[in-house]
């Protein structure tokens, strides 16, 4: 048991070495796939998702599910939005010709 | 206080039901840092640049010391449950003063990089450091910078405090039967804490920073 | 500390036990916290429905007759914030439901009982914390707390009453994850998914929503904390922050939420229509999995609350056809009720009365939901009184009459004590007529463009706004009246023998009031939900029931 702790502690160290070379490279996707297994690495290795009850599988995917939710419609309408853009009006307003003109009717 | 029955058909019936209860409690936290992860997804799109920027103000040699510093505490309270499981309470102990030291030492880097960038004006608000066209989006980076470490390290005391309650249990109770529940529950919240960081350290110093 | 009289029962339960304060204050029994939560939710539901008084009484007059224009607006708020948070959020669930999920379970107790003493106290510090906040000066930012008027504009108390709302957050989180994992956990054998009470999966549901969608609202309310005192920005528009992610955000919490108050109550009526009809649930499954897709779907919907805001038209309609999907499962459920109802023998007590209200006003309420989610009526309506008539006819129509409904219905159950049933009668008829003069004119003021949230009017909108002032005082009758019955049948109503409803469900197999431990013997369920076959013919189901003994 302690070696399947300890390698899943090295794995992660090598990751993060990846994910920060990853990084020097500018590879903002390279990053995120990165962090994704890491994560996986925990609840999996340290937490042991597979060894609980089966309701903790069930309550971490549906966690997992309503953030997705929350992020895919919660950025929708920044990402879509014409009508009245998000901008930077701090810095954008005053010169900012890619500011789109109000298209609503 | 007046004991009122256990409604649990055995102690496994128990320790099951405490497990499952933590893991919906996390459930319940993915959404708490999911908002945040909100504010990261749509201002990082909408004001690249400015955000960018404010990464590129981030000191990575703590981050990534104190990323390092995380998954071995993790590691090491892990042994810790191992330990439990073995009915070896010197093992909880020692493990969860490692873990707990660990964690400390994250807070105390935590804080001296909170303490330069106080001291570079980084904190958003009149005098911010970042100026130019993408001060806005910069100054946004700062106030999610801020707000997602300061609720991260809260949830680290939380997490230690955890930690030394479970290790004072285990030293007051040594010579009785060793309950191995309450240690993997605080472990599941430790490592959680550490998963968390795992996903704020590429949003806060890596993304945007080339 | 006995009872000065009635029946030998009482003395061993959970009610006379142990009588001393300490012993009520420190308890762990669900029963008892699920009175001290009853106690406290009256409490704000009176200051709630003061704050309420108030404002119908300064709307007789088109110019305002009592307040001035930023008391009202504090006004409002008060009324909101108590009643959403503090009243209507933790009403069935933290009082109903603490005292009938175990029995229903036939559990001891809930499968956490430190956690939910401790939630009890978090929402007593909620609570103390959003009163101290609006008596020590209010706030004028209505109870959804809008950026950047919550922020920078607020001359109003926002720290407390947030940091308020943010604690009550907690309480809730807790309760839901107490009720979920004992709905896992702590069924009686013999009580599979199938055979739970339609109750159970109605707070199953709730449940869902209070743990994955509070989190929400506490990062939310830390943010416009953060930013209101600390003057960073992060919805701050100067800084290019967007303040509609903060409205986003916070009906990502507050859309689910009101399936937090109108689930519970669904869940009651479901139990009260089988009862008193004495037939089991018309398309059990159905309805059970329509409280898991309301619960789900409704999480899907928020953004209708913001059509006008200046949201991207894609969002919106998307939105608007995700809001029509609620429908749904809403009407499965009213179909069903009325399926339950039809050919059966219907009781008219006080409880049935209620549910058959809720039925009717939740009906006119989920229909005129339908005007709100399509993008082009809703740009006429939004903001006005037609919007404050559709979901007060929910929330009051709806969850107020089930709330009711529910205490009636198990107060035998919780005191041992029958309520007069004359006097529960009228008030449930009082509470449907008052409650119908009361809103429904709103809808046409509303309609013809009277806004909401204004101290004043114009003059020709003054008929309505009298009547419905005129049934506001019905309302507040029928709400005195059960508080004075309630009160009386504490010590003088009639002693409720175990099953006084003839009803299924394991809490009627216990004596009235339970004792500590819920069930003297572990019960074992051998029948469906609702087998009033095998209540009403005892024998041929004793027959049944034989091998299991």
């Amino acid at each position: 048991m302690m070696v399947h702790v300890l390698s899943c502690w090295v794995v992660l160290l090598m990751l993060l070495a990846v994910e920060l070379f990853v990084a020097a490279a500018g590879s903002g996707w390279g990053i995120g796939a990165c962090a994704g297994v890491m994560a996986l690495l925990i609840a999996y290795g340290f937490m042991r998702i597979t060894r609980a009850p089966a309701l903790a599988f069930i309550f971490a995917v549906g966690g997992l599910f309503w953030l997705s939710i929350l992020l895919a419609l919660g950025s929708l309408d920044s990402f879509t939005r014409t009508n009245f853009p998000v901008g930077d009006t701090l810095s954008s307003t005053a010169h900012d010709p890619r500011t789109p003109p109000d298209t609503a009717p | 206080m007046s004991e009122h029955p256990e409604p649990y058909d055995s102690p496994q019936h128990r320790d099951e039901t405490a497990i499952a209860g933590m893991w919906l409690f996390l459930a319940s936290e993915i959404l708490l840092f999911g908002g945040l992860f909100l504010i990261f997804v749509v201002y990082s799109h909408s004001h690249a640049a400015g955000w960018a920027l404010g990464v590129r103000h981030t000191s990575l040699v703590i981050g990534g010391i104190n990323t390092v510093l995380l998954l071995t505490s993790s590691m090491v309270y892990i042994l810790g449950v191992e330990a439990a499981r073995n009915g070896n309470a010197r093992g909880i102990i020692q493990a969860g003063l490692g873990a707990a030291a660990l964690g400390m030492t994250f807070l105390c880097l935590k804080g001296w990089e909170w303490h330069t960038e106080f001291g570079e004006h980084l904190f958003p608000g009149p005098g911010f450091a970042i100026g130019g066209p993408q001060a806005g989006g910069a100054q946004l980076f700062y106030s999610f910078y801020f707000l997602s470490t300061a609720l991260h390290g809260l949830h680290m005391l939380v997490g230690i405090g955890l930690i030394a309650w479970v290790c004072l249990r285990t030293y007051r109770g040594r010579g009785r039967l060793l309950q191995v529940m309450p240690v993997e529950v605080v472990g599941l919240y430790w490592s959680f804490v550490d998963l968390v960081w795992i996903l704020l350290f590429p949003v806060l110093y890596l993304i945007g920073r080339v | 500390m006995a009872p000065i009289s009635g029946p030998d029962t009482t003395q061993r339960s959970y009610l006379w036990q142990d009588g001393t304060v300490r012993s009520w204050l420190l308890t762990t029994d669900h029963k008892r916290i699920a009175l001290l939560y009853m106690a406290s939710i009256t409490a704000f539901f009176v200051l709630g429905s003061v704050g309420a008084a108030l404002i119908r009484l300064h709307l007789i007059s088109p110019t305002g007759a009592i307040l001035s224009d930023a008391t009202y607006s504090r006004m409002f708020t008060m009324h909101g914030i108590v009643m959403v948070w503090l009243f209507l959020v933790p009403s069935i669930p933290v009082t109903l439901g603490n005292f009938l999920v175990p029995l229903m379970l036939g559990a001891k107790d809930l499968a956490f009982p430190r956690l939910n003493l401790i939630s009890w106290y978090l929402f007593i510090m909620a609570g103390a914390l959003v009163v101290y906040g609006l008596f020590r000066g209010g706030l004028e930012t209505g109870w959804t707390f809008y950026t950047p008027l919550s922020t920078d504009y607020t001359q109003g108390r926002v720290l407390p009453v947030v940091a308020g709302v943010f604690l009550s957050g907690f309480s809730s989180i807790a309760t839901g994850v107490n009720f979920i994992i004992s709905i896992h956990q702590l069924r009686a054998p013999g009580l599979t998914w199938y055979r739970l009470p339609l109750m159970l999966w109605a707070l199953y549901a709730t449940s869902v929503i209070f743990v994955l969608a509070t989190p929400v609202l506490s990062i939310t309310l830390l943010l416009l904390a953060f930013e209101h005192f600390f003057h960073v920005g992060v919805f701050d528009p100067a800084l290019g922050g967007d303040p509609l992610l903060f409205q986003h955000l916070f009906w990502f919490y507050s859309h689910p939420a009101v399936y937090i108050m109108i689930l519970p109550g669904m869940g009651v009526v479901s139990e009260v229509v089988s009862t008193f009809c004495h037939k089991p649930v018309f398309g059990y499954r159905f309805v059970a999995w329509s409280s898991i897709s309301i619960a789900a779907i409704g999480f899907l919907v928020w953004g209708h609350h913001m059509f006008v805001a200046g949201t991207s038209l894609y969002a919106a309609v998307v939105f608007s056809m995700l809001s029509f999907l609620v429908s749904v499962p809403s009407a499965i459920k009213v179909f069903n009720w009325l399926g339950t109802m039809h050919g059966g023998a219907i009781r008219l007590d006080a409880p049935m009365l209620y549910a058959m209200g809720f039925i009717g006003l939740f009906t006119v309420g989920g229909l005129t939901g339908l005007f709100l989610a399509s993008l082009a009526s809703d740009v006429h309506l939004t903001q006005t009184y037609f919007v404050v008539a559709h979901f007060h006819y929910i929330m009051v129509g709806g969850m107020v009459s089930a709330y009711f409904a529910g205490l009636h219905y198990w107060w035998p159950k919780i005191t041992g004590r029958m309520y007069p049933e004359m006097w529960g009668r009228t008030a449930a008829a009082l509470l449907f007529f008052g409650f119908n003069l009361t809103f429904f004119p709103q809808f046409i003021l509303g309609y013809e463009g009277m806004p909401r949230r204004y101290a004043t009017y114009p003059a020709q909108f003054q008929v309505l706004n009298v009547l419905s002032s005129a049934g506001a005082s019905i309302l507040a009758l029928a709400y005195i009246l059960p508080l004075i019955y309630f009160t009386w049948s504490l010590f003088r109503g009639a002693p409720a023998t175990d099953n006084p409803w003839q009803a299924t469900g394991l809490e009627w197999r216990t004596s009235s009031p339970p004792p500590v431990e819920n069930f003297i013997t572990p019960p074992v369920v051998t029948h469906e939900a609702y087998d009033y076959a095998a209540l009403d013919h005892p024998d041929t189901a004793q027959r049944a029931e034989a091998p299991h003994v």
